[in-house]
C-alpha cells in the first residue's frame, strides 16, 4: 500500500534577507554578528507568532515564512521593518531588510528537522528576493492579485525578470518606507 | 615596491575543479597512527588520482592536508574538461572500491568529492580565484548542510561518503552533453562569500539503483 503523497496547499511565502550583513561581520565580528542575527529571529519569531506566520527555517542572515492568510504578511512585514528603528540591538547594526513575496501551491511536509515546504514557488521566492532593495518587498503578480487593495494601489510598475532555472515571473515593488 | 608589483600577472585558464576530501582522515590518523596507517593512505590516493587523471588531463595535483584540489584543462573544449574530470572522480571512486575491499578496514579510502568549472589564477602547481574557493564550499556540504537550503532533499538520503557533488555550471555541461551521468539536485544553498542562491547537484554513477528520492532529475 502506497503513504499518500504529502498534500499540497496554497500559500503566502515571504522570504527576508537582511541587508548589510556582511559588513556587520566584517566590522563588528562573527560573535556581535550572530548575537545580533539570533535576537532578530527571535523578534521575527515573536512577530510570526503575532501576525498568524508560520516561520519554516532561518538560514544564517535570512528567513522563510508562510501564511495561509495573505492579509496577514504585510503587517508582519512592517513589524519586521520596524525594528531597524525601535529594536536596540539592530539601529545602527543592520542596513535594512529584502523583502519578496509569492503565493503558491506548495507541498507542506515534516521533516526530521522540522515543517517545511518545498516546489518550484519557494525557489522564485528566493530568488526574487535577489532583486529587492531595503525598505522594499518585491510580491509577484500572483502574490499581489490577492492583496488588499491598498497595497495594489502602492505597487510600483509591473516587471518582469527570467528567473535562474525556470521560468520568467511579473512582480511590482512596494516601498516600505513610511508604511 | 612592493613584491607583487614586480610579478607578472598569472595566467587564466577555464578548468574543471575537483576537491576530493579524505573522510575522517584525521581521526584515522590519530586513531592508528601516521606512520603506520595516514601516511600510506594519502600516497595511495595520490597514487590513485594520478593513474585516473593522467590521460584526462589533470593539470594540478596540489595537496590541502586531507584531501588534494585537482584541476582539469582541455585545451580544445572548457565544457570537455568538466566531462574528464566527472568521469576521472567515477574512476577514482571505482578504484577506491576495489582497493577497499582487499585492505584492512583502517586503511580504507573514503571520499568526498566535488566538482566546479570556472577561471582560474595559475600559480606554481597551485591554483587561486574565487571559483577555487567556491569548489571548497561545495565539498563543505554535508547532511548538516541541509535544513537551511530550500527544497533540499531529505537529510537521511544524502550520503555519508563516496559522492560527487557539482556546481551549477557543471550540472549544466553533463546535461547539454548528454553525459551517461544522472543528476539529482540537492537544494539551493547559499554558499559562504558567495551572493546568492546556488543550485548544487549530486551526479549519480552510471550503474546507479534507481532510488533517486524525491530529488529533482536535471533534464
Amino acid at each position: 500500500m502506497h503513504a499518500p503523497p504529502p498534500p499540497r496547499k496554497p500559500l503566502a511565502l515571504v522570504f527576508c534577507d537582511i541587508a548589510g550583513s556582511t559588513r556587520l561581520i566584517a566590522q563588528e565580528g562573527d560573535l556581535v554578528a550572530s548575537a545580533v542575527f539570533r535576537e532578530f529571529f527571535e523578534h521575527a519569531s515573536r512577530l510570526g507568532r503575532e501576525h498568524h506566520c508560520l516561520m519554516i527555517k532561518f538560514m544564517g542572515d535570512s528567513f522563510l515564512a508562510v501564511f495561509d492568510n495573505i492579509d496577514d504578511v504585510m503587517p508582519f512585514v512592517v513589524s519586521i521593518e520596524c525594528l531597524l528603528s525601535q529594536n536596540p540591538t539592530s539601529v545602527g547594526r543592520l542596513a535594512g531588510f529584502y523583502f519578496s513575496l509569492h503565493y503558491g501551491n506548495v507541498l507542506y511536509i515534516e521533516t526530521s528537522y522540522g515543517s517545511d515546504v518545498l516546489g518550484e514557488d519557494v525557489n522564485v521566492v528566493a530568488y526574487l528576493n535577489e532583486l529587492a532593495q531595503p525598505h522594499e518587498i518585491v510580491i509577484t503578480q500572483a502574490a499581489l492579485e490577492r492583496m488588499p487593495g491598498d497595497y495594489q494601489a502602492r505597487a510600483g510598475a509591473s516587471e518582469f525578470r527570467q528567473l535562474k532555472g525556470g521560468g520568467g515571473v511579473e512582480f511590482r515593488r512596494v516601498n516600505l518606507l513610511g508604511s | 615596491m612592493a613584491a607583487s608589483d614586480t610579478e607578472p600577472m598569472p595566467e587564466v585558464v577555464t578548468e574543471a575543479i575537483v576537491v576530493i576530501d579524505l573522510v575522517e582522515s584525521t581521526l584515522t590518523s590519530n586513531l592508528f597512527g601516521w606512520y603506520a596507517v595516514g601516511r600510506q593512505v594519502i600516497r595511495d590516493l595520490r597514487a590513485l588520482i594520478g593513474e585516473v587523471g593522467e590521460s584526462r588531463g589533470l593539470r594540478c595535483l596540489r595537496s590541502t592536508g586531507d584531501g588534494y584540489l585537482l584541476t582539469f584543462h582541455d585545451p580544445q573544449s572548457a565544457e570537455r574538461a568538466a566531462l574528464r574530470a566527472v568521469e576521472a572522480v567515477f574512476e577514482l571512486l571505482n578504484r577506491v572500491a576495489h582497493r577497499n575491499r582487499q585492505v584492512p578496514e583502517e586503511r580504507a579510502l573514503n571520499l568526498r568529492c566535488a566538482v566546479h568549472l570556472g577561471e582560474v589564477d595559475i600559480v606554481s602547481n597551485d591554483r587561486e580565484g574565487p571559483h577555487i574557493s567556491l569548489a571548497f564550499r561545495l565539498e563543505e556540504i554535508s547532511r548538516a548542510s541541509l535544513p537551511a537550503a530550500l527544497n533540499p532533499i531529505p537529510p537521511e538520503q544524502f550520503p555519508l561518503q563516496n559522492y560527487v557533488l557539482c556546481s551549477e555550471e557543471v550540472a549544466g555541461i553533463l546535461s547539454r552533453r548528454a553525459s551517461p551521468w544522472e543528476m539529482v539536485s540537492i537544494g539551493l544553498l547559499k554558499l559562504k562569500g558567495f551572493p546568492g542562491w546556488r543550485e548544487v547537484f549530486r551526479v549519480l554513477p552510471e550503474d546507479h539503483p534507481v532510488d533517486l528520492g524525491r530529488g529533482i532529475r536535471v533534464s
